[in-house]
């Protein structure tokens, strides 16, 4: 007898899944993401009544098909893991749609309890559920939660184990479609059964009818003459309902999903609090929504920054105050000074890790779980499509312009891999704080505030054209927005902080050894006297194509660790800190520099960010084409400059 | 001006106000991209499958989404997305515009 058990937990998004795994298993989690994916994934374990019992949270899904990667992942996981039970999390007071998912989930023939979660918000919009007779039609156990309190949660978890240990076998529950539908699937299904596929037979058969390439490519090898059988069905399913079989199955399902929530559901009247209407009507109001939103926004951004910056401060007060003690103890030589870079590093991880992404990441969940970013894409969808995005990516873009880490972060909460790979590489060109100082404390203060503004708006014409030639480029379908708008409700608090705590460990994981390599490897160029020749390696890049002073090659090495040292950096080289001064660092050249600085590549930290978010291969991409980018960019405006400016 | 009874009118969701409802009677696969009829899929598996019953509750503006009841559930979805989902409505000629 097995003592550990597997169970998956799936269903729509917004259904309180997190919830749940967040509290069946507390401080045992391990966040990651699928191997090759941009899709987060969630594992966990919990210990109850003698069981090791293995959680993972599957993406929030509508349906089964193969369209979205998410929908890819939790059909194979479920197919090719074998998860002992599936929970499937349904919210009570959208019983239907929900219901739409489940009829599919069951077909994957895996034994199945169905969370029936929040009852109580059901019962609020006037909603009883009858659970007895959901049990009977479904042939799959259901239990009522309210998993912010966790209610029902424990009655979820013996069930689970009185399934695992019976071994339940859903297969033969599965609810039938129309007669005609039917009676085509089941003579599929009997020509699938001792196929050997790894898919259920009836699953297999609804797959082939709607023309799924993952399913077909798995029958195709083994029997290709059933393709063209189930083509033919398909056709005739096709003939006789007026319209292509997918639909006709999509629509027979939802028939059924109705009637069975009809014959479940009682709707008595309502007991909306007034509060929450007006506030959901305000906030996506054609005329107030805008100005509420900004002004959350910039609360937000305002919050995230200065806790963030105070906190930074602080700490880095603290630090380099151990510099001078490190100093003397290790009497300096370059060992010392290597183990202090490596320290530097982590203590830069620090002051940008936790002082920033701790609230970042909670206000974002914050915004998330009460639904108001729903209300956000809601608004700036029609902005946000000119670059090829939809609303949601507005947050994460207005991060950007704080810090790019939170912001790479933030593209979290896009829907699809292709959306949030976009997102992320769009948002690394957003000037960070950090560049702002480089714009503001060059252009800014030499050329005048206008210049400033005027690099801004450069910038956001640049983004938008790459967002635009991304979307493009990049295969998949194309961006729309099709969402959920759930109704408000208060966020979780605890499920909160252990998302926040343990996304924040995850990062700090991918972060602090690159950190600390980056740190370490620029202060042995420095060591080894290797400065000079790099930088005269580099002239015919800074010097002969973007015109710039031989060492301003140093400032944009070290850069890559920190942006807003460039400055400094660059009065340290020239020993002066009115740049004008600097021979051949004319206006030309300083607008040429800041370009430059803004584009040629994240930062360090971003780029971590940016692997955590998005993969190696992918950050190691954008990378390189920041850096081709910024310097094509920076040799055509200074050519350009100079014709027009003389 | 003679046929002042209520007639059944298929306009694209957009053309819908505020608070109207309507049964939705086809989605036009989108052309050109892809395999096609992606969307028009994603579409119906949220709910919104030929005849369904539809309520617009709101649009954003600037030629943003539209919000729609279905199916007990509220839906967001992008203009030009609502453009291709055909619902058949009542309107007597008179209100019609």
């Amino acid at each position: 007898m097995a003592k550990t058990i597997k169970v998956a937990l799936a269903g729509n998004a917004n259904v309180g899944k997190s919830v749940i795994f967040n509290y069946l298993t507390g401080l045992h989690q391990h966040i990651g993401n699928w191997p090759g994916k941009t899709v987060e994934k969630a594992e966990g374990t919990l210990h109850f009544r003698g069981y090791t019992i293995d959680i993972i949270d599957l993406p929030g899904i509508y349906s089964l098909s193969a369209y979205s990667i998410e929908e890819q992942i939790t059909r194979n996981y479920i197919v090719m893991e074998k998860p002992d039970v599936v929970i499937n999390v349904i919210d009570a007071s959208t019983l239907e749609r929900n219901l739409y998912f489940t009829l599919q989930l069951i077909e994957l023939g895996r034994p199945m309890i169905i969370a029936l979660n929040q009852v109580d918000q059901a019962a609020k919009k006037g909603i009883h559920i009858d659970i007895k007779k959901l049990e009977e039609i479904l042939g799959v156990p259901v239990i009522p939660t309210i998993a912010i309190k966790g209610v029902g949660i424990y009655q979820l978890m013996e069930k689970v184990i009185e399934i695992a240990r019976k071994g339940i076998n859903t297969q033969n529950n599965y609810v039938k479609l129309g007669r005609e539908i039917e009676e085509r699937i089941e003579r599929l299904v009997k020509l699938i059964e001792g196929l050997g596929l790894r898919y259920p037979a009836r699953y297999a058969a609804i797959k082939l009818l709607e023309g799924d390439e993952e399913v077909e490519n798995e029958v195709n090898k083994l029997n290709p003459a059933l393709i063209m059988v189930a083509r033919q069905l398909a056709k005739e399913i096709e003939s006789i309902e007026g319209r292509p079989c997918g639909e006709a199955i999509i629509a027979e399902r939802y028939e059924k999903a109705c009637n069975i929530a009809r014959e479940v559901e009682s709707i008595t009247s309502p007991a909306r609090t007034k509060l929450i209407e007006k506030l959901d009507e305000l906030t996506i109001h054609k005329l107030w929504g805008y100005p509420i939103m900004i002004s959350l926004l910039l609360i937000m951004f305002y919050t995230i920054f200065t806790v963030g910056g105070y906190i930074s401060d602080l700490l880095n007060a603290l630090f380099y105050n151990g510099q001078t003690l490190f100093n003397s103890i290790s009497r300096a030589g370059p060992i010392g000074e290597l183990f202090w870079s490596a320290a530097e590093g982590i203590i830069a991880g620090i002051t940008v890790v936790f002082p920033y992404l701790v609230p970042l990441y909670i206000v974002l969940y914050l915004l998330e779980d009460s639904g108001y970013i729903s209300r956000v894409a809601f608004l700036m969808d029609s902005l946000m499509h000119r670059m090829g995005l939809h609303g949601k990516a507005f947050i994460p873009l207005l991060l950007g312009y704080g810090c790019n880490v939170p912001a790479c972060i933030g593209c979290r909460i896009l829907e699809t891999q292709r959306e949030r790979t976009i997102a992320t590489f769009i948002v690394t060109l957003v000037p960070c704080a950090a560049r702002t100082i480089i714009i503001l404390s060059l252009v800014g203060k030499f050329l005048g505030i206008e210049y400033a503004l005027a690099i801004y708006i450069f910038n956001l014409a640049i983004i938008f054209l790459l967002g635009r030639i991304a979307f493009k480029a990049l295969p998949g379908e194309p961006t729309a927005l099709i969402m959920e708008m759930h109704e408000y409700r208060m966020p979780h608090v605890k499920t909160v902080l252990k998302q926040t705590w343990f996304r924040i460990f995850e990062f700090i994981k991918i972060a602090f050894p690159l950190i600390v390599l980056g740190s370490v490897a620029i202060k042995m160029i420095e060591l080894f006297g290797l400065t000079g020749p790099i930088v005269a390696a580099l002239s015919p890049i800074t010097v002969s194509w973007l015109g710039l002073p031989m060492m301003t090659g140093i400032t944009l090495i070290f850069g890559i660790l920190r942006k807003e040292l460039m400055v400094i950096l660059l009065s340290t080289i020239f020993g002066t800190s009115n740049f004008l001064d600097i021979q051949g660092f004319g206006p030309i050249n300083m607008i040429v520099f800041t370009v430059v600085a803004m584009f040629y590549i994240p930062c360090i930290s971003t780029i971590a960010a940016l692997i955590k978010e998005i993969g190696w291969k992918k950050a190691f991409l954008i990378t390189i084409f920041e850096i081709f980018f910024a310097i094509l960019l920076g040799g055509i405006v200074y050519r350009f400059l100079r014709i027009i400016l003389g | 001006m003679n046929n002042s009874d209520e007639n059944k009118k298929r306009v694209s969701l957009t053309e819908l106000r505020a608070g109207e409802s309507g049964t939705v009677v086809a989605i036009i696969p989108s052309h050109g991209r892809g395999r096609g009829c992606g969307h028009a899929r994603r579409i119906m598996e949220m709910g919104i499958t030929p005849g369904t019953r539809i309520t617009v509750i709101g649009s954003a503006p600037f030629h943003g989404p539209i919000e729609v009841l279905v199916r007990g559930s509220r839906i967001v979805v992008g203009r030009g997305i609502a453009e291709r989902i055909i619902v058949e409505v009542y309107r007597s000629n008179g209100k019609d515009d």
